[in-house]
């Protein structure tokens, strides 16, 4: 950290905030009865006004995260790519839609962030109708981008007011193009996090823009063997109090998508042991193998409904065993990874606080054996210190 | 006219599959070429993205026989590749087998063109036949 002594790196999470200086860190319990900026002072008044604003960065996954719709013509090429841009922009996504079946869909009815519309290449047309300007006036959204085919562009601009119309992410190859779509999610995060009362007071203390946490994280990736000892190839599951995010490297996937990203993300968002702590116990209970999970930690299924430091620990060992199914082919997802490739798995987030590494290990094996019925054990590597984050956000201020 | 390319399924087999793209060029087609390797869903996924009207598989490592089964009732669940002409060629039986009852198999499955370790340049004039009956037929209704 030599040179970047005089920094202080903030993080604000779901559930805690953690301070960063050259010389230690701190984490503390966030009120939530009080507004973020106010409740960050009152804990870390003292040190915060030893930095001088431009000596303050900030990263945050406090305000969720910005949500979006994905309108995509086919799963192999239009909602893959869109929906890997958007997880590597920070975005959550809250559905995708096959667009031939969009009558068949249900309209959510929370307010959707970013509506994204995707689907053939530049030389094909009459891909849409009115079909999908049916579907989206029922659909409550702030915004709405158009990244297909650029001979729709037109009729989706006469249709759709305020839509925004940016090059095909797909280009005449069938090969992905990011860039345009990327940096217009990641603005609008930005937008995102500048309106929101709780988060634009932080500019108060810092005159740095401040980023979203898996945005940093990311950064961290290819600096990782600096601070640690990791056998490539490696996943990193950031486990928090409301969502998990795993990031993994590209040899971990057959994929027809090719890019010069060398790691990609996914979220699951109601995996957390904290703010959505009932939805990973409902996950929980429709996995058939947690209840031999739970035998073998010798507890029953009613340390669901205690509240303790066993009953917690318990929910983060569970909530690593379910995100690795999510991503096994014992489950088909968007993504399937080699997990028997994986060498080294990383842990990073809340989980660190409440787990030791046998622990993990010992959920790792549990999984190896009985998902994918092989003795494989990566080795396990536990970021307590938050070191991960403060590469990423150092990394990031050398980018600057 | 657009056609995609590809060997199905788990099949490496490359070389045919670069002559196919090659020779598909030459007569003046547009080309997406998939490679080897390539699973069903992706071909018609192509079809849809980029609106070919041909769609040409080859497979040479006699794995097509367990695709083919599969072509009816996948293509059944896409609404825009009613008219995709479908083409298949290359070794399309494990072992030897004899094309009189290899051809009808496969059209059972959905394919238009059947062409069973037949030349390639034979295979690519008969589908260049069948794309002008098929305008021929169009423009008489
Ligand atoms: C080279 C080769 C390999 C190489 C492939 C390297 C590579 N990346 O391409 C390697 C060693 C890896 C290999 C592996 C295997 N191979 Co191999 N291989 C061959 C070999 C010797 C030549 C293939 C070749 O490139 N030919 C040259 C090209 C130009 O010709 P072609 O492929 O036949 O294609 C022509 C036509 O078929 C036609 N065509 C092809 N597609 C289409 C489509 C349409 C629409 C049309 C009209 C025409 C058409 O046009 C082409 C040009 O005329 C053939 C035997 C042979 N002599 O053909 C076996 C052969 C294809 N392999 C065979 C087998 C069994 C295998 C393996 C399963 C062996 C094993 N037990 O591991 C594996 C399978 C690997 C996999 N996952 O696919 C068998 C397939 C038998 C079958 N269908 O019953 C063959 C026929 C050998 C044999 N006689 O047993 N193989």
């Amino acid at each position: 950290m030599s040179q970047n002594k005089d920094k202080l790196l903030i993080d604000v999470g779901s559930t805690y905030f953690k301070v960063s200086t050259s010389e230690h860190i701190e984490q503390h319990f966030r009120d939530f009865n009080k507004d973020i900026f106010d409740d960050l002072k009152y804990k870390c008044g003292e040190i915060i006004s030893r930095y001088a604003k431009a000596d303050v960065n900030i990263c945050s996954s406090a305000n969720g995260g910005l949500s979006a719709l994905i309108i995509g013509v086919t799963h192999t090429f239009s909602l893959k790519f869109a929906t890997n841009i958007a997880f590597n922009s920070g975005i959550n996504i809250i559905d995708t839609i096959l667009y031939q079946n969009i009558e068949e869909y249900s309209v959510p009815s929370d307010l959707v962030d970013v509506v994204i519309v995707v689907g053939g290449i530049d030389s094909h047309s009459n891909i849409f109708s009115d079909s999908l300007y049916n579907y989206l006036a029922q659909l409550n959204y702030s915004n709405l981008v158009f990244v297909g085919s650029e001979q729709e562009a037109s009729s989706i601009k006469d249709n759709i007011e305020h839509a925004v119309v940016l090059p095909n992410i797909i280009d005449d190859r069938l090969h992905i193009v990011e860039e345009h779509l990327k940096e217009y999610l990641t603005n609008l995060y930005q937008q995102d996090i500048e309106g929101k009362e709780d988060i634009k007071n932080l500019y108060d203390i810092t005159s740095n823009q401040i980023y979203s946490t898996p945005y940093i994280v990311n950064k961290a990736l290819p600096l990782i063997d600096a601070r640690f000892s990791i056998v490539n190839p490696f996943i990193l599951l950031d486990i928090g109090g409301a969502t998990t995010d795993i990031h993994y490297s590209k040899d971990l996937v057959d994929d027809n998508i090719v890019t010069e990203n060398e790691y990609d993300r996914l979220v699951f968002k109601k995996l957390g042991v904290y703010k959505s702590k009932q939805s990973l116990i409902f996950a929980a209970k429709n996995n058939e193998f947690v209840y031999e999970l739970l035998t073998h930690l010798k507890v029953t299924e009613n340390i669901f409904d205690e509240q303790s430091e066993k009953a917690t620990k318990v929910l983060m060992q569970l909530a690593v065993f379910l995100v690795l199914c999510k991503m096994s082919h014992y489950k088909k997802s968007y993504i399937n990874l080699k997990l028997l490739a994986v060498n080294s798995i990383v842990l990073t987030g809340g989980v660190t606080k409440v787990l030791a590494v046998e622990d993990i290990e010992y959920i790792i094996s549990f999984f190896y054996k009985k998902i994918l019925t092989s003795d494989h054990n990566p080795v396990v590597v536990l970021d307590s210190n938050y070191d991960i984050w403060t590469l990423g956000a150092q990394g990031n201020e050398l980018c600057q | 006219m657009k056609v995609i390319t590809g060997v199905v399924g788990n099949d490496i087999h490359v070389v045919a599959n670069r002559l196919i793209d090659l020779s598909l060029r030459a007569r003046g087609f547009e080309v997406f070429n998939l490679g080897v390797n390539t699973y069903l869903e992706e071909f018609f996924d192509a079809a849809v993205e980029t609106g070919a009207e041909v769609l040409l598989i080859s497979s040479l490592n006699g794995e097509a026989e367990g695709w083919g089964r599969e072509v009816k009732a996948l293509k059944a669940k896409y609404k825009t590749l009613d008219d995709l002409i479908m083409m298949i060629g290359g070794n399309l039986v494990v072992g030897s087998g004899n094309a009189e009852d290899i051809v009808p198999r496969y059209k059972n499955y959905g394919f238009d063109l059947v062409c069973h370790q037949v030349d390639l340049n034979t295979g690519l004039d008969l589908l260049e036949v069948f794309i002008e009956d098929k305008k021929l037929q169009k423009s008489n209704k």
